[in-house]
């Protein structure tokens, strides 16, 4: 009897200890973690002001020394220096250093205005300047006006500065094909 | 000879058809306990960059990101794979705060989103989320997008953002009780197909050379 009774223990003992090995087989398991850094970067837009004198030269940093009828070589192009395309204003902003006198109407410029569109103030390049693409002249020769600049210019430093903006083409629609409605154009 | 060339550009030219091109996806393999995870493709920010699209983003983009995850163990491993996001670090949190970034698996009929939040977050990844099961060879893909809003101003560009993700795996031996291993890959597919273009190259050439000793047998016969 007694020897029954043992086995039987035995034998759910056995039994037990079978299931232990087993239900540990099923949960026991390995766990690896592995760790990605993820980059997020946002993009820009960049241009570069091209000035260069019809010899394809850079226009001199200093100056040049006019006297009243000249017709000064100034080649005026931005080029897109961002992965991205963009629309295009310019304006050009004219001083003297001179209280007394006006650097208005001192220059005639031949600007291209089939591609150029006056508004506002501004230029608007009409097109898209795609990236690493370069815009045809804004002008290309500067004319010293003669009835303007008389003897009270002589000594005097006249300054023509060519300032631009850049926006975004990309998703960023404009109303029928004029790009001065596109949105986002710097504050001035 | 001219026959055969064309023969063989045709060839080509299908398989270049009908071969998988190689899209720009992020990709997490699981190679095992031993070598763990490989984070591909990389990028020259982060080694472990699983966010090629998501660069140089603009004003306005909607970009998507797809992510595959493969179990590369041993044949009679299969794994529980999880995902959870650590979030932005914090130079990057102002940044990332401004995008809007969602997450889910690509199975069909499932829309839910793991995580629709600001990409600084951490939100619905705050915790483990569980993937899915993956035998040996199989794989689930992640949709992940980025949305930029179009008022992002000029003070966040040429920005770097970064964001961490953590994946772990819960390693199991199959018995004989799982379902047979999904068919996940396509590589034996593509396999089969170049096998049988260079069963068909081999086949022409003998068939070309029987020809032409049929034919130099004839002339020496004459």
């Amino acid at each position: 009897m007694l020897g029954k009774i043992k086995l039987k223990i035995m034998t759910i003992a056995l039994i037990a200890v079978i299931l232990t090995f087993f239900s540990q087989g099923t949960l026991a398991y390995y766990s690896t973690v592995g760790n990605a850094t993820n980059v997020v970067t946002s993009g820009s837009i960049r241009f570069i002001i091209h000035e260069k004198t019809d010899q394809g030269t850079d226009f001199p940093k200093e100056g040049v020394y006019i006297i009243p009828g000249d017709i000064v070589s100034k080649r005026v192009s931005i080029e897109n220096d961002c992965a991205h395309p963009f629309y295009l204003r310019v304006k050009i902003v004219y001083g003297i250093d001179s209280k007394e006198l006006s650097a208005e109407d001192c220059f005639k410029l031949n600007i291209n205005e089939e591609l150029w569109e006056f508004h506002d103030g501004w230029y608007y390049y009409t097109g898209i300047v795609k990236p690493g693409e370069t815009t045809p002249n804004v002008f290309s020769h500067v004319e010293i006006v003669g009835s303007k600049v008389d003897n009270s210019y002589i000594g005097k430093t006249l300054t023509l500065s060519v300032i631009a903006h850049a926006v975004q083409s990309e998703n960023n629609p404009i109303t029928d094909n004029n790009t001065y409605t596109a949105s986002g154009w710097p504050k001035e | 000879m001219k026959r055969s060339i064309s023969l063989i550009i045709a060839l080509m030219l299908l398989l270049s058809f009908v071969l998988p091109t190689q899209a720009a996806g992020g990709k997490v393999t699981y190679h095992g306990q031993a070598n763990g995870f490989v984070f591909a493709p990389g990028t020259d920010y982060s080694l472990t960059d699983l966010f090629p699209n998501f660069k140089s983003v603009m004003p306005g983009d909607s970009l998507t990101q797809t992510i595959t995850v493969k179990n590369d163990a041993a044949k009679n491993i299969k794994v529980k794979i999880y995902l959870r996001s650590l979030g932005a670090d914090a130079d990057s949190a102002d940044f990332l705060s401004k995008l809007h970034l969602t997450v889910k698996t690509s199975e069909k009929n499932k829309m839910a989103y793991m995580f629709d939040a600001a990409a600084d977050q951490t939100a619905g990844l705050t915790d483990w989320v569980y993937l899915g099961t993956l035998y040996s060879g199989g794989t689930v893909n992640l949709d992940v997008t980025l949305d930029v809003p179009v008022e992002l101003g000029n003070e966040y560009s040429d920005r770097i953002g970064y964001i961490d993700w953590e994946f772990m795996v819960e390693e199991f031996e199959t018995d004989p009780t799982d379902p047979f291993p999904p068919q996940t890959g396509d590589d034996g597919f593509w396999w089969i197909v170049v096998c049988a273009a260079c069963a068909v190259i081999v086949i022409f050439f003998i068939f070309r050379r029987k020809r032409e000793k049929e034919e130099e047998k004839v002339n020496f016969a004459q």
